[in-house]
């Protein structure tokens, strides 16, 4: 007769085996630079697996650049910039322990990075209770302003209020608006039913899905049913996707819709190259500016990762974003949170975000220039108008 | 019409997987928590093979996987099997796994599958796309067939048999090792062709097949082991439900409003005079008869 198995052990064995080798014993954390006695030390907390995780490594690759670039420049006050990467694969309790365990066991003197406003809220809330400076690259707002946060991404009005008249004027007043079901795409559509009254249009349809949807056809047939000229969209991830794809197959999504939204984002164009092809789009950053900085930005970027794609705006974000804390770190007394801080509220900076970019100190938003690009085929996104200065003063809870 | 159409399009998504599922089910009495990334694993295949037409492309994904789920269930499953938690254990591994593969291979960026069938189609005065009407009657045709063969041959009969009381099947002179075997492979095949055929409507990404666990256990819940049909029959009232719901109200509230539905049905069915009711039921409706 033959031996029985010894289903239990084999089973917990298989599955610890399988477990560790899926990378689930605990947030990877890799170093930088090597360690050197009172240099500055950055704490990057990013995504590098799960759903976001493209998005997370562009900003960290962003982040770097940034970091070689000013140390090869000599690095802060002649000290070398070290920084420390963790992996909080977007998951916010994952980036409360991680904030945490970068300033008090790597005794970090400034923290960067996080991609949703979750986590971007949650690391806030550490940073804040620790002293230590923040800056975020994502576009978007979080729901309240900290103290020690600083937003380099555009903000909502920042994109909006240049974009919104121009798609009404080219494509018809009639507005639609569809988003995921969390707290951004709910702020996204009260700005843009301000400015789009402003701009004498109309919203005929407001829809959102929760995330993970899979079947879109019930909102598109509601939309479709509007008729509406233009559709502003703050669908996103994976349902980004998903929606404009089912929306061209239904017929929503033609060339005579005016269409703005997150679908536009670089980071979807792998995905969706046919349906964006020819349409505008309004950005902070686009890696077809061209200025000295950028194309040696870019090129530095698709040299260093042999990449072909659209550079992430995230990762431009990250790498002008870098320079401007380092340049206030420079300017403080000493490398410690109050005092870095204090001159990140001051500082005016010169970079391709704009010229003396500064921070707005009601919202702590990165007063900057916008750019309206046009998405040629093969995914240049091209600069079609510069916009300037596109100010952002409305005040925050928190910081106001 | 529209919602009619709507529904089968989703039936036949949540069909294809609901009823891998539960022929999984089944023979070994394990849900199969990497399902879901079989599903992704076909739509994978079918936008990273870019060469051959589309309808070669799903057969690849199926060819691909099935020497695929032989060795999982070989090597992973069949020693754990005494173990039902040991198993699903290993099911939620084996996913998990395929899910970092394909973050590793592909990145988490989402990738679309151009449609074969572009342009529209009118079903009684109803525009529906082209693509999407062709998968739904394909997912429903492979349903079909598959209840077909559960219900008309001999091995959906070991099937049942072992389903029911595999001790008595083995007794019999049934191996009840090759039927899960079989199971495994055959259940497995319904998801990846599900992820294949279904990958130009859907966004092809790692995460893909995960968010649609969910539909597809209360599926499951709702059937009963063995019996493959009240699997696709469950599978149809999901999709009924959600599609319903959802043309009547907004998404928000419909997800609501379906949560509280299944979770509702789910906690009644367990209650005891429920049971009972539905035997009585089933005695006045379809009385014993002699065989």
């Amino acid at each position: 007769m033959a031996q029985p198995p010894s289903p239990p052990r084999t089973g917990i064995l298989t599955v610890a085996t399988l477990l560790a080798l899926t990378g689930c014993g605990g947030s990877a954390i890799s170093g930088g630079q090597d360690g050197q006695s009172g240099s500055l030390k950055i704490g990057v907390i990013v995504p590098l697996t799960g759903p976001v995780s493209a998005t997370g490594t562009a900003l960290r690759r962003g982040f770097e650049l940034g970091v070689k670039k000013v140390n090869d420049n000599g690095g802060v006050n002649g000290k070398k910039v070290e920084y420390v990467v963790v992996d909080d694969a977007g998951n916010p309790a994952t980036s409360t322990q991680l904030a945490r365990k970068l300033i008090q066991q790597d005794q970090v003197s400034m923290i960067f990075g996080t991609i949703t406003g979750d986590t971007a809220e949650a690391v806030a809330r550490v940073a804040d209770d620790a002293k230590v400076p923040f800056g975020t690259a994502i576009l978007g707002d979080t729901e309240r302003c900290y103290t020690y946060q600083w937003g380099f991404g555009e903000t909502t009005r920042q994109m909006l209020t240049p974009a919104v008249p121009e798609l009404l004027r080219k494509y018809g007043t009639k507005v639609a608006i569809v988003g995921s079901d969390y707290n951004y795409p709910h702020f996204y559509a009260g700005v843009a039913k301000e400015l789009v009254k402003q701009a004498g249009g109309s919203i005929l349809a407001e829809e959102y899905s929760p995330l993970g949807q899979a079947d879109w056809q019930p909102v598109i047939t509601r939309m479709k049913d509007a008729e509406p000229d233009v559709v502003l969209s703050m669908v996103v991830g994976a349902d980004a996707v998903t929606f404009s794809q089912q929306a061209k197959q239904f017929g929503l999504l033609t060339p005579e819709l005016g269409f703005e939204g997150a679908p536009l984002d670089t980071d979807y164009y792998p995905a969706l190259s046919a349906l964006v092809n020819g349409r505008t789009h309004t950005v902070r950053w686009t890696d077809g500016l061209d200025d000295a900085e950028s194309r040696k930005f870019v090129a530095d970027y698709r040299a260093a990762h042999d990449f072909k794609d659209p550079i992430p705006e995230v990762a431009g974000n990250a790498y002008f974003g870098v320079q401007f804390l380092l340049d206030a770190a420079r300017k403080a007394a000493a490398f410690e949170g109050p005092a870095i801080n204090t001159e990140i509220g001051r500082l005016t900076f010169d970079s391709p975000l704009g010229k003396g970019t500064r921070f707005e100190s009601t919202n702590h938003r990165l007063q900057a220039d916008m750019l309206e690009v046009t998405i040629k085929p093969g995914g240049a996104y091209e600069v079609s108008k510069k916009l300037g200065p596109i100010p952002d003063t409305t005040p925050k809870t928190g910081c106001a | 019409m529209d919602v009619l159409l709507a529904i089968l399009s989703l039936f036949g998504l949540y069909g294809l997987v609901t009823l891998g599922i539960a022929v999984i089910f089944a023979a070994t009495r394990v849900v199969n928590l990497a399902q879901g990334d079989l599903m992704m694993v076909g739509a994978y295949t079918a936008a990273v093979a870019a060469g051959p037409a589309f309808g070669w492309r799903v057969v690849l994904a199926l060819v691909v996987s099935a020497p695929l789920l032989l060795l999982i269930e070989r090597l992973l499953l069949r020693r754990p099997l005494a173990d039902g938690l040991a198993t699903m254990l290993v099911t939620w591994g084996v996913g998990m796994a395929l899910r970092q593969a394909a973050e590793l291979l592909f990145t988490s960026t989402s990738r679309t599958v151009e449609p074969p069938m572009a342009g529209a189609v009118t079903v009684l005065t109803t525009p529906y796309p082209a693509y999407r009407l062709a998968c739904g009657l394909i997912a429903v045709a492979v349903i079909g067939l598959v209840l077909l063969v559960a219900y008309r041959t001999g091995w959906g009969l070991t099937l049942r048999a072992i389903a029911d009381n595999a001790t008595m099947a083995a007794l019999l002179g049934t191996d009840p090792r090759r039927v899960r075997t079989l199971a495994f492979v055959l259940g497995g095949l319904l998801a990846v062709l599900a992820g294949a055929l279904y990958s130009p409507v859907l966004a092809v990404n790692p995460t893909m097949g995960f968010s649609l666990l969910v539909p597809v256990f209360f599926g499951l819940l709702f059937s009963r082991p063995g019996a493959l049909a009240t699997a696709a029959g469950a599978a149809l009232l999901i999709a009924a439900l959600s599609v319903l719901l959802r043309a009547w109200m907004s998404d928000v509230l419909a997800e609501v409003l379906f949560y509280l539905i299944v979770i509702g049905v789910a906690a009644l069915r367990s209650r005891p005079w429920i049971w009972r009711f539905s035997s009585w039921l089933s005695r006045l409706l379809l009385p014993a008869r002699a065989s």
